[in-house]
């Protein structure tokens, strides 16, 4: 049995993915600022997330039942890039979204 | 002081991209209803799966650690959490594009 934190950050990241290419269609993964964007995002993601999940005091704690075990950098559970990928990407197609069709309905 | 670390962490993070509005003009939070249209389902969705695995104990917060209040049964912070991070990703997303959108959706 898998554990289920793990599934679910493979399951949200590939959700978010079908949701743009199927359903959006948006156009954000052409876009070099969307790349450029969770690249920085990432490199936040490590301090943030490192010191939430630090060694010794962690603010979040994780069951080992539920994750895969294997944290990078750090103490940070390597499911934590997954959850954060679906959350910035979710968030920059809902944003890019608006602006696309704010011009889809001025023609 | 402990119970603020983890509202500090967020805090910490509104400030270092506040510049990336007041001074480089990313106008998000100046386009409040958009911002807010972006947020909502964000918060929704990301709230209930982080109820659902704290739930299941997948994870906790260390009660030390937190400012205590909660709200739908997570700490204020993880909720807040869900309105900086989107924030801040969706300020960087724009100063990188200068404020100009380019929409080209099919």
């Amino acid at each position: 049995m898998a554990a289920e934190y793990t599934i679910a950050a493979i399951a949200a990241p590939a959700a978010v993915v079908a949701l743009e290419l199927l359903i959006f269609r948006t156009g954000l993964f052409r876009q070099a600022r969307y790349w450029i964007t969770l690249a920085i995002a990432l490199a936040f993601q490590l301090p943030v997330d490192g010191w939430l999940t630090r060694a010794g005091r962690p603010i979040v704690r994780y069951s080992a039942a539920a994750t895969s075990g294997l944290r990078f950098p750090w103490h940070i559970p390597v499911e934590d890039f997954g959850f954060g990928f679906a959350l910035v990407t979710l968030t920059l197609l809902l944003w890019r979204r608006q602006a696309v069709q704010a011009e889809h309905d001025r023609g | 002081m402990d119970r603020w670390q983890y509202a500090a962490v967020l805090a910490a993070c509104v400030v270092i991209t506040l510049p990336l509005e007041v001074i480089l003009g990313a106008r998000v939070y100046r386009r409040p209803a958009r911002l807010a249209l972006t947020l909502v389902p964000v918060v929704l969705v990301f709230a209930v799966w982080d109820l659902l695995a704290a739930r299941r104990g997948h994870w906790w917060w260390s009660p030390d650690q937190v400012v205590g209040v909660h709200l739908a049964g997570l700490p204020i912070e993880e909720l807040l959490f869900f309105l900086v991070v989107p924030i801040c990703a969706v300020l960087t997303y724009e100063v990188l594009g200068s404020g100009r959108e380019t929409p080209r959706g099919r």
